[in-house]
């Protein structure tokens, strides 16, 4: 018997009992959803951390504040104050500013830095040169361009010496970053505009706030002790009690473990519904099809009378539940993608579309119906002809 | 030509129902049945007729004896051998029809030839549609089970039971089932088939009227064979 006549046999029995068949595949759906809900996160959670680790570069830590202001004077001090402290850099970020170049145009991330950011990323320029100190402490209009943003607006043209609007204000190209490509998840980590911070707050922004500040330490040992120390330096300087927690540090190792937990416990959460509900799918289905072989006792005997041989009514069962498995798989596939899709939109995560965990999955899903199909199977094809035929 | 197509000798068939309890269903029957003839078996129920057709058709072996069917011996047989002969030497006409239900009349006549294996579907349908044509169901190959009558269902049967041009055709009460003028259609059927294309039919029957249609009787009682005799052709041109 070939196969394309035992799997139109068994979509046919199958399709005799549509909500029976259906509400024993709800078991599989949710096995099936649950693992590409799991696999999906589990990615998507990497990616961030990947991501933020890259906005952070290596060593680094942020620093952010509830009400009280950061200064220039904040960042400078750390930096004297602190010798195991390589790297400061205050940060003013706007994620979307647009940027002109002639008649063309395009939305970018700003960031108004200090030349130690580009060090802490390790980020080199690939033409021009980054900004000089008249021109940090003069707010000087000129802006360093991402690889995407050079790209879109100035495509043949080069771009240094040349001025761009941003946001109606006219700044002047002096520097193109090289190409750190995209994070997995699709953000383009080329696709900004970098300015003296000054500038940023007085001709973007339109005021003095300082947001953030980046320090990155030359060891990881001293990252721990460099928190602690700091912390409570920023709340004597600014006569705060310590135990406010005004000011906020938040390394990107600490961004790392955190990240990690949460995927790592809500795969463990999901791994663990995947499994009870496959499991539980893969007995309903075992019981299902006991309930079928029973119910086609005579039919069995009827093939067996015209020359089915064991292996044919075996391998027809066996479809059967495989069908019945893979239809669940299908559905499960679909229905995970969307609440993978509804997470990630929820918490603003990359969404991963893998293929790898489709065929996984899928998979999975036939070897449940595989699994618990042998045995409802076996015991039709042990049956005795005779015995099928006369059973009423 | 004058070797039998069926050879029996001495078949006997103890169903151990416990360890004291058995019974003797058949003890000790032989039978030599020759190509292209029709016999009818008869015998009240118990009389070991059913049992003897389920071991003819492969369906169940005997406690001892020996049966030659068209050359293969049958009592040293594997579960997948008896399939293949079932499949290939014999054709099954059951009184409840036992067709597969929501299953294409067509789709019916072919599932032996699924089992055998080696046809295209192209081949498969031909030999089914022409089958149907010879039992008079033209035109109703997609019609399902249900959507016939009682007479025309068993037709499809029988289409079924030719379809791998087996060695013997084995007819458990084919018309029981049946009103007078179904019973009629399915012998006349019976009859050509016999007649025409030389097929080898061996059928139950309780009824009188039907056996008629046979050349030969076998009666059974209580395990063996009482009664084996032609029968005179005196309705031959009943209709």
């Amino acid at each position: 018997m070939d196969f394309s006549n035992l799997l139109i046999t068994a979509l046919r029995s199958l399709s005799k009992n549509k909500v029976r068949s259906m509400l024993t595949s709800i078991g599989i759906i949710i096995g099936v959803s649950s693992v590409i809900v799991m696999i999906g996160i589990g990615r998507s959670a990497q990616i961030t951390v990947e991501e933020r680790v890259g906005t952070y570069g290596k060593n680094a830590m942020e620093i952010a504040s509830f009400h009280t202001l950061l200064t220039e004077a904040d960042a400078e001090n750390i930096k004297k104050k602190f010798p195991q402290v390589k790297y400061t850099s205050i940060i003013i970020t706007k994620s979307n500013v647009q940027v002109n170049y002639k008649d063309r145009s395009t939305i970018s991330g700003m960031y108004g830095v200090e030349n130690d950011y580009f060090k802490m990323k390790l980020w080199p320029l690939t033409s021009g040169r980054y900004f000089t100190d008249i021109e940090m402490s003069t707010h000087e209009k000129v802006v360093i361009i991402g690889a995407t943003v050079m790209r879109d607006i100035f495509i043949y043209e080069e771009p240094v010496g040349n001025i761009v609007i941003i946001n109606n204000v006219p700044f002047k190209v002096i520097g193109v970053l090289s190409e750190l490509g995209e994070s997995f998840g699709g953000k383009d980590f080329d696709n900004v505009v970098v300015m003296p911070y000054g500038a940023a707050q007085r001709k973007i922004i339109g005021n003095n706030k300082i947001d953030r500040i980046y320090v990155s330490v030359y060891s990881d040992k001293q990252m721990d002790e460099a928190v602690e120390q700091i912390k409570e330096y920023l709340h004597r300087a600014h006569m705060i009690t310590p135990d406010s927690n005004e000011f906020r540090i938040t390394t990107s190792k600490q961004k790392l473990e955190m990240a990690e937990y949460i995927s790592k416990t809500l795969s463990m959460l999901l791994a663990g519904i995947a499994s009870i509900s496959l499991f539980v799918g893969g007995v309903g289905i075992m019981n299902i099809m006991l309930v079928s072989v029973s119910e086609r006792t005579r039919e069995i005997g009827i093939r067996m009378a015209i020359g089915a041989k064991r292996r044919d009514i075996l391998s027809q069962f066996l479809i059967e539940s495989v069908t019945l498995s893979g239809l669940g798989g299908i559905v499960g596939i679909i229905l995970g993608l969307f609440i993978y899709y509804l997470i990630t939109y929820i918490v603003d995560w990359p969404y991963i579309f893998s293929i790898t965990s489709i065929l996984v999955s899928f998979l999975f899903a036939c070897a449940v119906g595989i699994f618990f199909g042998y045995y409802p199977a076996k015991k039709a094809a042990d049956l005795k002809p005779i015995e099928a035929l006369r059973y009423e | 030509m004058n070797i039998p197509i069926i050879n029996i000798e001495n078949l006997q068939k103890i169903y151990r129902i416990s360890e004291e309890v058995s019974v003797h269903a058949l003890k000790g029957v032989s039978l030599k049945v020759k190509r292209g003839e029709f016999v009818a078996i008869m015998g009240a129920s118990g009389s070991g007729k059913s049992t003897f057709m389920n071991i003819l058709g492969f369906l169940d072996t005997p406690t001892s004896g020996k049966y030659i069917l068209d050359g293969i011996d049958g009592t040293s047989l594997n579960d997948n051998q008896k399939a293949e002969i079932r499949n290939r030497k014999i054709g099954f006409v059951f009184q409840g029809f036992n067709l597969l239900s929501r299953t294409p009349a067509i789709e019916n006549v072919e599932m032996p030839l699924f089992y055998r294996g080696g046809f295209t579907h192209e081949e498969m349908k031909n030999r089914a549609r022409k089958l149907l044509s010879m039992v008079g169901l033209s035109g109703r190959e997609m019609h399902h089970p249900n959507e016939l009558s009682g007479g025309e269902q068993q037709r499809v049967a029988i289409a079924r039971a030719l379809i791998n041009d087996p060695a013997i055709l084995l007819a458990d009460e084919p018309t029981g089932n049946l009103d007078t003028k179904n019973t009629n259609e399915i012998m006349n059927v019976f009859t050509t088939l016999n007649k025409e294309y030389n097929i080898t039919i061996i059928m139950v029957t309780h009824e009188p009227d039907v056996a008629e249609y046979a050349d030969r009787k076998v009666v059974f009682k209580d395990g063996l064979i009482i009664d084996d005799s032609p029968i005179k052709k005196l309705k031959k041109s009943r209709r």
